[in-house]
């Protein structure tokens, strides 16, 4: 008999614009020691069903119906107190941002051991601590027995989601769930919390089910493989069936648009112009100021320390580092939005750091940005016509039947037809809005448009559409793009040269290919090797010759 | 931390500074502010005026007013024009009363603000959500001086359930004592209870959506437990930022309560001053009423750093 097996799971919200069938019988059974995928894009309902066997989703607008077996266990008809006994106990969950998925003002020891003493009331504090601080240990917590009493703000991402993995193995359960586990994080740290996992299954024999969009990820640890579309699976299967026999469309085209990062896009020549751009010796430091009554420099935060390079006209340059190593520092420094501590910033051949604000202004019109949230940078509410006019009305450039023909245009230069002129962003979905935001960039016609992490928060359908829109409106425009990201498969996928940034400084630069086939610098090498491929058959290749965990 | 209260001791002194410089020039620049002409009363010879303008220094530059006063009020020494009594000593006769009123109406308001506001979001939606928004809004929209009337008839006229006003010491009868501030309390506590449990409401339902909690009760923690330790703990940080406003400005008089109650306390004294146009009890009382505030934000600030560890006193953010 399966350890958990689900029948017909149907979960239907009742939402102020009507129902809304989340998940819309999905049968699948788990058995004990396995990991368990379930793939799919964001609104699959891939979560929803993890939450709905643990009785997170129940509510006064959520319809839950079929099965759900745990052993003797019926989670579905289960009560509020016979579910407490399975969460945490039976069945424990791992989600995916560790920044807010701790309670902020509570050490995190303290809420390991609050995990404990839920279930187990006859374990005293002392002994519950003790058992604490074996758990951080044993998922790789250096230091334990100080770091047990730290907040969860002064851990890294990577230790509060050990951490986070910590308490859930607390009361040795039966099945993880584990919802995006990595997709918060680094990728070095990501491959670090895969190897944990993986690690935890073998050890134990921890029967997982891990949730994920991102199908690199699902190639280093799953065994067993569903794709979940609008609620429904439509694909199951081991891991090789899904990858190399996949039969459903949907299955096909999500394989289709993975980006991977061992395959070369074709080649272009290379634009041999004048560099528009370019940076020298640039450096921002933030000071650390302490002191009783007067403000005295302790120490100082080395955002940026010593950056050169430079764009060519037409060309984009793809920027990889991962989070805190000073890119976005750089590319505010770059369009003149911070004041560098030294160095020099060169737009056309015309020096920018340093310049007054009104001085700047001119130029701002031919540098833009598209940021990587596409949630958060359009203001709800204003309108789309508004949002992507905004510039033009700002710089003066158009008015009145002028203003409107010119947003209509580049909302169709982007995809967007005229109805979503009128609409308002919550109306739209995030390739979409990002769609918008690019046209608000491009509203001005500039030369240098810097694209900060613009497809991270995307599907990975969406993320290959985006792409493709940047790529083809480089061409369109004679654009020059400086291209930010943390995933170096993308920035592959887009750059003619890529610079790889590390602590504040480049360590790496060079033609795109080269870098990624031929890096140099150490920390290039370990930025790809922890990159997952989505090829079941090469990770085992590349985990073997680097030997387990 | 030390460099923190050092910094904020510094502000302290700054604000007190242009509280009463800023009085000091209102008072100066109101008309009908003539102080020797109203001192020496409706048939005065201006004999007696300039003698009076001498004797407590009219004459002197607005600069050196101010010093002398200022000076006067931390020595102890200054003198009320209306009455020519003790400022200082006035005040301090007033505390008892003033404090009394504040800290027990603080009482009142933190528990049933925060009951109030606990229950309402806990069952959002519901009847007794419904029910308790209805008693804050009525609350919130209740004036003070209406409410006070209403009680005073009903309560002490017509049931005589209460004494009508007056301070009792609490070390002269702590019964009499707590008999007659009932009604002040609850009078004054009233508003604050709608104001605070729907204040609590709202952050507590937005704390529901976090992912913490989602964490809580995955890892099968009992609904109550979620509720107090995850939610409510994390949704009072607001709360005493409010608190420490009201309570602040509050120790400085609460002027309608305590004038209608005739409490007797410093608000009252207050409002005499104002009637009375009498500069040194006002400026006193609000350097008074103002170190308060300022304290009490001060205390706030670092009740904060303790609620939320995030916070670090001290050092600026980046």
């Amino acid at each position: 008999m399966s350890l958990l097996s689900v029948r017909d799971l149907r979960v239907g919200f009742n939402t102020q614009s009507g129902h809304v069938q989340a998940v819309d019988g999905v049968s699948f059974d788990l058995e004990a020691g396995e990991v368990l995928a379930i793939v799919g894009e964001s609104g699959s309902g891939k979560s929803v069903t993890a939450q709905t066997l643990v009785g997170l989703t129940r509510g006064p607008n959520t319809r839950v119906e079929g099965a759900a077996q745990l052993g003797e266990t019926d989670l579905i008809g289960a009560s509020q107190a016979g579910l407490r006994e399975v969460r945490g106990e039976r069945v424990a969950m791992v989600f995916q941002d560790p920044m807010t998925s701790f309670n902020p003002v509570y050490r995190i020891g303290a809420q390991i051991i609050e995990a404990i003493r839920a279930h187990r009331p006859e374990v005293g504090k002392a002994e519950a601590r003790k058992r604490a601080i074996g758990l951080l240990d044993s998922v790789g917590i250096a230091d334990v027995a100080r770091r047990v009493d730290a907040y969860p703000h002064e851990f890294s991402g990577g230790m509060r989601q050990r951490a986070m993995i910590a308490m859930a193995l607390a009361l040795e359960p039966e099945i993880l769930i584990a919802d995006e586990p990595t997709t918060a994080l680094d990728v070095t740290v990501q491959a670090q919390i895969l190897a944990l996992l993986e690690r935890l299954n073998r050890e134990r024999g921890l029967a997982t089910i891990l949730i994920t969009h991102d199908l690199g990820v699902v190639a280093e640890v799953a065994d067993r493989v569903l794709v979940m579309h609008e609620g429904r699976i439509v694909e199951r299967g081991s891991l090789d069936q899904v990858f190399y026999a996949a039969e459903d469309p949907y299955t096909q085209q999500l394989l289709g648009a993975v980006v991977r990062i061992d395959s070369a896009p074709p080649l272009r020549p290379a634009p041999r112009g004048e560099a528009l751009l370019e940076v020298t010796d640039l450096v921002k430091h933030y000071p650390v100021k302490s002191g009783l009554l007067i403000d005295r420099e302790v120490d100082r935060v080395r955002a940026v320390d010593g950056v050169s390079l430079s764009i060519r006209k037409g060309e984009t340059l793809g920027l990889v580092g991962e989070s805190g190593c000073g890119k976005t520092t750089l590319c505010r420094a770059a369009l003149g939005l911070v004041e560098p501590s030294s160095g020099s910033v060169r737009f056309e051949g015309r020096e920018i750091a340093g310049l007054s604000r009104r001085a700047m202004r001119p130029l701002r019109q031919q540098m833009q940005i598209v940021f990587q949230d596409p949630y958060a940078s359009l203001n709800p509410r204003k309108r789309i016509g508004q949002i992507v006019g905004e510039p033009l009305r700002r710089q003066g450039a158009a008015r009145g039947d002028e203003l409107r023909r010119r947003v209509l245009e580049l909302l169709d230069r982007v995809g967007l037809g005229a109805e979503c002129f009128d609409r308002y962003p919550h109306e739209f979905s995030g390739g979409q809005r990002q769609r918008i935001g690019i046209a608000r960039a491009l509203a001005l016609r500039p030369k240098l448009i810097v694209a900060d992490e613009p497809v991270s928060a995307l599907d990975v359908s969406i993320r290959a559409q985006i792409l493709a829109l940047l790529a083809e409106l480089q061409q369109d425009f004679g654009l020059t793009y400086l291209f930010v990201a943390h995933d170096i498969g993308v920035v592959r996928h887009v750059s003619d040269r890529i610079a790889v940034m590390n602590a504040g400084k480049i360590v790496e630069e060079g033609p795109a290919d080269r870098v990624c086939e031929r890096p140099e610098d150490p920390y290039t090498r370990q930025l790809l090797a922890a990159v997952p491929i989505p090829d079941p058959r090469e990770a085992r290749a590349r985990r073997q010759t680097v030997g387990p965990g | 931390m030390a460099r923190f209260v050092a910094r904020r001791l510094l502000g302290m002194v700054a604000v007190l500074f242009a509280v009463s410089v800023l009085t000091f020039l209102i008072f100066n620049v109101i008309p009908n502010s003539e102080p020797a002409q109203r001192m020496a009363g409706k048939n005065a010879t201006p004999r007696l005026v300039a003698s009076i303008t001498e004797e407590w220094g009219f004459d002197q530059s607005l600069p050196q007013q101010y010093a002398t006063m200022m000076k006067k009020i931390f020595t102890g020494d200054v003198i009320s024009y209306e009455g020519r009594e003790n400022v200082d000593a006035r005040i301090a006769e007033g505390v008892p009363a003033t404090f009394s009123l504040c800290i027990g109406a603080a009482v009142i308001w933190m528990f049933f603000g925060i009951l109030f506001g606990y229950l309402s979001a806990v069952r959002a939606g519901g009847m007794l959500d419904r029910t308790l928004t209805i008693v804050a809004v009525a609350g919130i929209s209740m004036p003070v001086f209406w409410l006070a009337a209403i009680f005073l008839n009903y309560l002490t006229y017509k049931l005589e359930l209460f004494p009508s006003g007056g301070y009792v010491e609490f070390t002269e009868s702590p019964l009499d004592w707590a008999n007659h501030l009932i009604l002040p309390w609850v009078t004054m506590a009233i508003v604050y209870v709608g104001v605070y449990s729907r204040v609590l409401r709202s952050n507590m339902l937005d704390a529901m959506g976090e992912d913490y909690v989602r964490t809580a009760r995955a890892k099968g923690l009992g609904e109550r437990r979620v509720m107090t330790r995850h939610v409510l703990r994390n949704s009072l940080i607001p709360i005493v930022t409010l608190f420490g406003l009201d309570f602040g400005s509050l120790l400085g008089g609460a002027i309608v309560v305590e004038a209608i109650f005739s409490l007797n306390g410093i608000g009252q004294y207050a409002y005499e001053s104002l009637i009375n146009t009498d500069l040194p009890p006002i400026m006193a009382i609000v350097l008074f009423g103002a170190f308060f505030v300022v304290l009490f934000n001060t205390l706030v600030d670092i009740a904060y750093a303790w609620l939320d560890p995030r916070i670090r006193l001290g050092t600026e953010a980046r």
